[in-house]
């Protein structure tokens, strides 16, 4: 069996732990210069406010609808997501990372094991040791277990284990909501008389592989119980930018730690540009073996989290901001099993011209030139360059971000 | 004495005119502060004492306390309780089903609570830091 666990709405769940005045209440964070709304609450999704709506146009209806903003605060669910992989790598050997919020987890446990119960038991844990209620479903393969993690969401009890007959749980499931399956490759289906999970599980592999990809064949195996993804695989699909793979034999050496590492980021990030997609920043996790001479050591992962000085897909630039921080990856005398990039903090859409952004790129000169003209025309230096420094408030564009809760000592939460 | 940068080494036993020292059998790593005491990272938190309510009990304006959610309140603990969305830092009391919070400072009062449930408790304060120079 395969887990999937994610935080419920994750980056609200995480501003709701040291503010509980945003409990109960219709919350939403949003993208980096306050752009759009990227996390939602469960209340405030009832009120009908789509994903990825501009904070320009909620602005008029904040009072009215009672809705509470928060600008993103990526170092705290950083932060928190370290704790909850943390936690889950106490409970499995094997754990890995997704996203920012999603891990698929590998149990080392054998049939008749009580999946429900152990699934309760790891969310009451990252509940009550982290405060993020989360979702965690069990299933053969990776496909399913994202289905069966969207159905333990809905439960009272949070986690969903899939039972054998699959049939009688994806016979219903619109085909759009299979891990994978876009918009545009549901239209297609749909031509092909495909409009539910069942219907494409049981229309012929082979014909799939014909008429659209083998990444489309894959899908229907794996929801039919066949393992195609492994826990070294590629990604394959787009809702997630990230790159892995297994060593092939242990590496002890930081300097081959660096270097497939940075092979890995050239690679994502390549699907990212493929996409047109940016990341606002980077997970980077290494996975080492247990040791049992001299002394017996866990294994267990070393990460980093790395937020980008501005959302890129740039592998020059990922590759600098990066670099500081390899070495925490690496502890001498373990013996390193796989390593792993993964994006969060995903941006769509046309080149957002980031006027605030520090100068990254030495040839931006044309992003000057601008700059210049309509300093030129609203006069007063109207846009400056973050490099000038960020005291003046009128610059800020963070102006709802809630304090570095857990990574700055100035900003730990004060009890009375 | 090696210039060569390269060689980087800290020498933790200086090894007399070709005697290895005894010492070397025992394994020495220096003082840990967080391995005394953040005994589980992914649970524990730093919160700011700020008031007197805790004063008799060492805690003081100011100070530092270390919060570890996995530990489970017990009669006596101090913790950290959520009150009107507010935190709080007080001695968590349950004696003969009575849950209460208690203040370390006789000019506060407790806080009593006729349902155990309704006392929402963050996590559990493990030790203060007072710090004379910061």
């Amino acid at each position: 069996m395969i887990g999937l666990v994610d935080g419920n709405n994750f980056f609200v769940s995480c501003e709701r732990i040291f503010d509980k005045s945003l409990e109960g209440k219709p919350v939403a964070v949003l993208s980096s210069n306050d752009g759009c709304v990227i996390a939602r609450s469960y209340e405030f999704k009832a009120l009908g406010i789509a994903m990825g709506t501009p904070y320009f146009k909620l602005k008029p209806d904040i009072k009215r609808l009672g809705i509470i903003l928060r600008s993103g605060n990526h170092e705290l669910y950083a932060d928190i997501s370290r704790r909850i992989m943390s936690v889950l790598a106490e409970f499995v050997p094997d754990v890995e990372q997704y996203s920012i919020d999603e891990a698929f987890i590998w149990p080392a446990y054998e049939n008749n094991f009580d999946w429900h119960n152990f699934g309760i038991k790891m969310r009451s844990t990252i509940l009550k040791w982290i405060g993020v209620p989360c979702g965690i479903g069990f299933a053969p393969t990776k496909t399913l277990a994202k289905i069966a993690n969207h159905i333990g969401k809905k439960s009272s009890s949070g986690v969903f284990v899939m039972p054998s007959n699959i049939k009688n749980v994806i016979e219903n499931l619109p085909v759009e909501e299979v891990w994978g399956i876009g918009r545009n490759l549901t239209d297609k289906l749909k031509r092909k008389g495909i409009y539910t999970a069942w219907q494409l599980a049981s229309y012929g592999d082979e014909k799939l592989h014909k008429a659209f990809s083998i990444g489309v064949a894959r899908t229907a195996m794996e929801l039919r119980g066949f393992q195609c993804y492994q826990e070294e695989d590629i990604n394959a699909l787009s809702q997630s930018i990230s790159y892995s793979r297994c060593y092939g034999e242990p590496v002890v050496d930081f300097s081959d730690i660096a270097e497939s590492v940075s092979y890995y980021i050239s690679r994502a990030a390549e699907k990212l540009r493929a996409e047109g997609q940016r990341a606002s920043g980077i997970n980077i996790y290494s996975v080492y073996y247990p040791e049992y001479k001299p002394y017996r050591l866990d294994g267990g992962m070393s990460e980093v989290i790395v937020p980008f000085p501005t959302s890129t897909d740039d592998t020059i630039e990922m590759l600098k901001a990066v670099k500081p921080h390899l070495q925490k990856l690496f502890k001498q005398g373990r013996r390193y099993k796989k390593s792993g990039v993964v994006f969060w903090g995903l941006e769509r859409g046309a080149v957002q011209l980031d006027m605030f952004a520090p100068k990254i790129n030495a040839t931006n000169s044309k992003l000057f030139e601008t700059v210049d003209k309509l300093n030129a025309r609203y006069g007063k230096r109207a846009l400056v360059s973050l490099s000038e420094g960020l005291d003046k408030k009128w610059l800020a564009k963070r102006n709802m971000a809630s304090p570095n809760y857990t990574t700055d000592w100035n900003d730990i939460p004060i009890v009375h | 004495m090696n210039k060569n940068k390269k060689h980087a080494q800290i020498m933790e036993n200086v090894v007399m005119a070709g005697f290895p020292s005894v010492a070397d059998n025992y394994a020495s790593t220096p003082l840990d502060l967080n391995e005394l005491l953040v005994k589980r990272p992914s649970a524990t938190f730093f919160v700011r004492a700020m008031g007197e309510s805790m004063i008799d009990a060492g805690i003081n304006s100011g100070d530092i306390l270390i919060v570890d959610r996995s530990l489970e309140a017990i009669d006596g603990s101090i913790v950290i309780a959520c009150i009107q969305n507010e935190f709080t830092v007080k001695y968590f009391r349950k004696k003969n089903g009575v849950v209460s919070l208690e203040p370390a400072n006789e000019n506060f009062e407790p806080i009593l609570f006729k349902d155990e449930m309704q006392l929402q408790i963050f996590g559990v304060v493990s030790a203060v830091i007072h710090q004379f120079v910061k």
